[in-house]
């Protein structure tokens, strides 16, 4: 089928780019390592400090960096789909805040084990996404899509109001490291945090995947949705469930970073692969390729000082909007 | 098309909450197989509603319906959709697909969760976009269609459901003639092959024309059913519609035909919102 | 919106397009000019401005550069938000004359029975006033000016101080010594701690300095540059500080950065060493692998004041242990 080679190539393409860029990123930093000794560091012979920088400081980041990037992109392309509005992202609904209160939270109290800052965030991100459905269905119907934005507005207003207040009371060191924290960073790429968040992206990431179709009829609206045999209410909770949790968990590891779940997928529609499922498997790739090179660029712009992450993905989504404007516009 | 299922409606009450009289009281109607039933009526007599309920969008307070001997509340959607295939009002392409794609989500209830699609189900797709007569724009994708060519792309999804029952809420709002046209005379195909067809529409001179019987609503019951030639009377119609109006013959077929009258004289309002001058 | 369509429409969207763009890598390409703003700052009440190391002002005014009050009568009663300034209040014996501090203000451990009147850094101006203070000395950050125009409109005299470096420190002594009345205990107490830094100094002098690196904090990582008095003191203690060249007192660096430099060793804390030992990326640094960890006192070393002596001597016995006979 035509569609269908399409997507084939992207996926390939995409594929082949992330190979690139993985390999590029573990080569390029303060310290270069040349390519060619790469794959013998990575198998452990060769110098002992060029063997530790590649292992234990690059793989790591390199490896959660993908994690994060793919698991912000599946999680946006299903947030589209259920929500039926192509520029949502995880983040207008409550996940963020939610996350970033409970690590903040977390963070403010003197806690600075990562993986105790990872529960809050994620558990915090969770609670919200928990809170927002809650009110929407006590407000209308929990699948109404309108509904569900506006308790995720809310939900993330109140949520930065907390953090505002619980960082007004604190030690300059400890907001500079929330907010640090919050601006999103691969740095604390630990390979503990690199697993929680692999198996994150492996297990929700499958669900997602898994009701795809169902997706590709919730996008049609309520009643289309319930004619063609879905249980919309059911499904599309479930989906924007999941699909928030892997946003949180992507945010518990990496901090916050906006537009990859927002324009990845829109990528990825475009170069072909319309139904969810392709399109969540391309949106996957690209957007690992999109976030290593993200991470990238942050520590290697301004060395020795590093950018935080979501500064450098901000800085995509600025010709995504205009390009988007230009299309109103036209 | 072998035995098709008959559409059922018993004393179905539906009621909104914010809203004090039910939307829908004590409404009951069926259709049954080979031809067109229209469901008919003013704005707000509850036609929508009653594909609503059928979909279970909104739960009934009393009544049930029921799909041959099977009760729909005791079904899952997606048995539902493997017995009927309903075309909503309304529907927005909010992200494109080509039409082939599109037409194929109609296979979603004979799908499992993984795997391709198999023989039957391309089949079925390109045997509905054949009768739905949207062979050319297979290829296009669904944000580049016309309104004519979108209305008759999502029946041709609903046909890929291969269900016996086809209910249709308003298919032809914002169409021209041709394209009305078309789309009456396909559903009339599609009755004359077995199918029960219901179809909800405000068009009663088109709907006249084609539908073998015809239920009209009005304030959430029914206010007349029967023929064309019972319901569309000169007085139930004026009541119902609150607007002076004639029903005549048309020259060609010779089916009932209604002709709105000029408002009434000044000084007397209609009941009804109106628009008129007098 | 249909301005902002016709503005769209009118100038090419390229335009936007890479201007938008070039700016933005602009900004981010823009090198830290050494100036003292320090990679990462985010907005956080850090010091806008500070000495790098050199000038120190004048005995007769404050680091905002006003006259100095120097009849003690005016340190009746007086309220430090100034932790430097409380410790070494307490130094010169002159705590009797203390009715306040900030909550920050934690040494010695009498100083806890001073009651906290709030933040020393954009003060609670009511709870200060409350206390009815004739003296308030102030933290010299930008974010204190308002405070100190505040103060001096209810007619309560004010003294801003910091310390950032080991001359400030003495500066200090000497300026709160006349301020209080007690201006022979302040000279004796900074010639202690003087006395001491100089002895430090002399004994690591013939020694190969140890390179070093500092990390403050790990999230994310900061380490001492040469805007901290830790810089200095590394020095005195026979240390070379790897990122000396980093103006700012904690910069911001990577792991790979350190890795690169390739310290001798890594000064942490009993707790961050914990932390360090049990964090993979940091296994990158050579130090980390063959565990070439010193130990520090956060309670010694952690703040520029009177203990600036006991600070020097801890760290020389550490980078050094072979001179322990030679330092004091």
């Amino acid at each position: 089928m035509r569609g269908a080679r399409e997507v084939w190539l992207a996926a390939g393409v995409g594929a082949a780019l992330l190979l690139l860029i993985a390999v590029a990123a573990i080569a390029i930093g303060a310290v270069r390592v040349p390519i060619a000794d790469v794959l013998r560091a990575l198998s452990g012979s060769g110098d002992t400090s060029v063997v530790a920088i590649v292992r234990d400081l690059r793989l790591p980041r390199v490896l959660l960096a993908g994690c994060v990037g793919a698991g912000l992109a599946m999680s946006g392309g299903a947030l589209q789909g259920t929500l039926r509005n192509p520029l949502a992202e995880p983040y207008l609904l409550g996940v963020s805040g939610g996350a970033a209160v409970g690590a903040v939270l977390l963070l403010a109290l003197g806690v600075s084990d990562p993986s105790l800052l990872t529960l809050g965030a994620f558990g915090g991100a969770a609670a919200a996404t928990l809170l927002v459905t809650a009110i929407a269905r006590v407000v209308g119907g929990s699948s109404d899509t309108r509904l569900l934005l506006m308790a995720g507005v809310v939900v993330g207003a109140f949520s930065n109001a907390a953090i505002l207040v619980v960082l007004a009371d604190s030690p300059p060191e400890r907001i500079r490291g929330a907010l640090w924290w919050m601006m999103g960073s691969a740095a604390d790429a630990t390979w503990p945090a690199l697993a929680r968040v692999a198996a994150a992206v492996a297990i929700l990431g499958a669900l997602l995947l898994w009701w795809a179709r169902d997706l590709d009829v919730l996008v049609l609206g309520d009643e289309p949705a319930a004619a063609l045999g879905v249980d919309v209410d059911r499904a599309a909770r479930r989906v924007f469930l999941v699909a928030s949790w892997l946003a949180a968990a992507t945010v518990a590891a990496a901090g916050l970073i906006g537009f990859v779940g927002l324009v990845v997928p829109n990528l990825a529609r475009a170069l072909g692969a319309r139904r969810h499922r392709p399109m969540m498997v391309v949106s996957g790739i690209y957007g690992a390729v999109l976030l290593i090179a993200a991470d990238l660029i942050a520590r290697t712009l301004r060395a020795p000082a590093e950018l935080p992450l979501g500064a450098v993905t901000a800085i995509i989504g600025v010709p995504f909007f205009l390009m988007r404007l230009r299309k109103l516009a036209a | 098309m072998t035995t098709s299922h008959s559409l059922r409606f018993d004393r179905v009450t539906v009621q909104y909450p914010q809203r004090a009289t039910p939307a829908l009281n004590g409404v009951s109607l069926s259709a049954c197989c080979g031809e067109i039933t229209a469901v008919v009526g003013p704005n707000g007599s509850g036609k929508s509603t009653l594909v609503r309920a059928l979909l279970k969008r909104v739960p009934l307070s009393a009544g049930s319906m029921f799909i041959g001997d099977t009760n729909v509340a005791d079904i899952t959607p997606r048995d539902f959709a493997q017995l009927a295939a309903v075309v909503p009002q309304r529907e927005e392409p909010v992200l494109p697909l080509r039409v082939e794609e599109f037409v194929g989500l109609g296979r979603h209830a004979h799908r499992a969760a993984f795997g391709a699609m198999r023989a039957a189900d391309r089949r079925a797709v390109s045997d509905a976009i054949e009768r739905a007569g949207v062979g050319d724009t297979a290829h296009r994708r669904t944000d580049e269609l016309s309104g004519g060519e979108w209305q008759r792309v999502r029946i041709a999804r609903a046909l890929a459901q291969e269900a016996s029952l086809l209910v249709l809420d308003e298919p032809t709002a914002f169409l021209d003639i041709a394209h009305e046209m078309a789309v009456f005379e396909l559903l009339d195909a599609l009755a004359r092959d077995g199918r029960t067809v219901l179809l909800v529409s405000h068009q009663l001179n088109l709907v006249a024309r084609f539908a073998a019987h015809m239920v009209l609503l009005n304030n959430g019951q029914v206010a007349a059913a029967g023929t064309v030639d019972d319901v569309m009377r000169g007085e139930i119609l004026e009541r119902v519609y609150d607007w002076p109006l004639v029903v005549t013959r048309d020259p060609a077929i010779g089916a009932p035909a209604l002709l709105p009258l000029r408002g009434r004289a000044h000084g007397s309002k209609p009941t009804r919102g109106t628009k008129g001058k007098p | 919106m249909s301005f902002l369509h016709a503005r769209l429409t009118a100038h090419p969207l390229r335009y936007l397009l890479v201007s938008a763009i070039a700016l933005t890598l602009a900004a981010a390409c823009s090198r830290d000019t050494g100036g003292a703003k320090g990679a990462g700052a985010v907005g956080v009440s850090t010091p806008a401005s500070h000495a790098t190391g050199g000038p120190v002002t004048p005995a007769d005014t404050d680091d905002f550069g006003a006259p100095l009050p120097t009849d003690a009568r005016f340190a009746s009663r007086v309220v430090s938000l100034n932790p430097a300034a409380t410790e070494v209040i307490f130094a010169i014996g002159a705590e009797s004359k203390l009715v306040g501090r900030s909550r920050w203000d934690e040494f010695p451990a009498e100083a806890q029975k001073i009651t906290p009147l709030g933040d020393g850094v954009r003060p609670n101006l009511e709870a200060v006033l409350g206390a009815k203070p004739t003296l308030v000395i102030l933290y010299a950050a930008a974010e204190n000016r308002a405070a100190a125009d505040a103060f001096k409109n209810a007619g309560v005299r004010t003294i801003t101080l910091r310390v950032d470096h080991i001359a400030q420190f003495m500066s200090l002594c000497t300026r709160l010594g006349i301020a209080m009345g007690a201006p022979e205990r302040a000279r004796q107490v900074a010639d202690s701690v003087q006395r001491t830094l100089d002895a430090v100094r002399a004994a690591t002098r013939g020694a190969k300095p140890v390179r070093v690196v500092w990390p403050l904090w790990q999230s994310p990582v900061l380490v001492v540059g040469r805007g901290s008095y830790l810089d200095e003191l590394i020095e005195i203690a026979g240390g070379e500080n790897v990122f000396h060249d980093m103006s700012a007192p904690s910069p911001p660096v990577s792991i790979e950065e350190i890795a690169k430099r390739d310290p001798d060793v890594v000064v942490a804390s009993a707790k961050t060493a914990t932390t360090l030992r049990a964090s993979g990326p940091w296994r990158a640094v050579a130090a980390m692998r063959d565990n070439h960890i010193v130990l520090n006192d956060p309670a010694v070393t952690g703040r520029p004041s009177v203990v600036l002596g006991m600070a020097a001597v801890s760290l020389a016995r550490a980078l050094h242990p072979e001179l322990a006979g030679s330092l004091p």
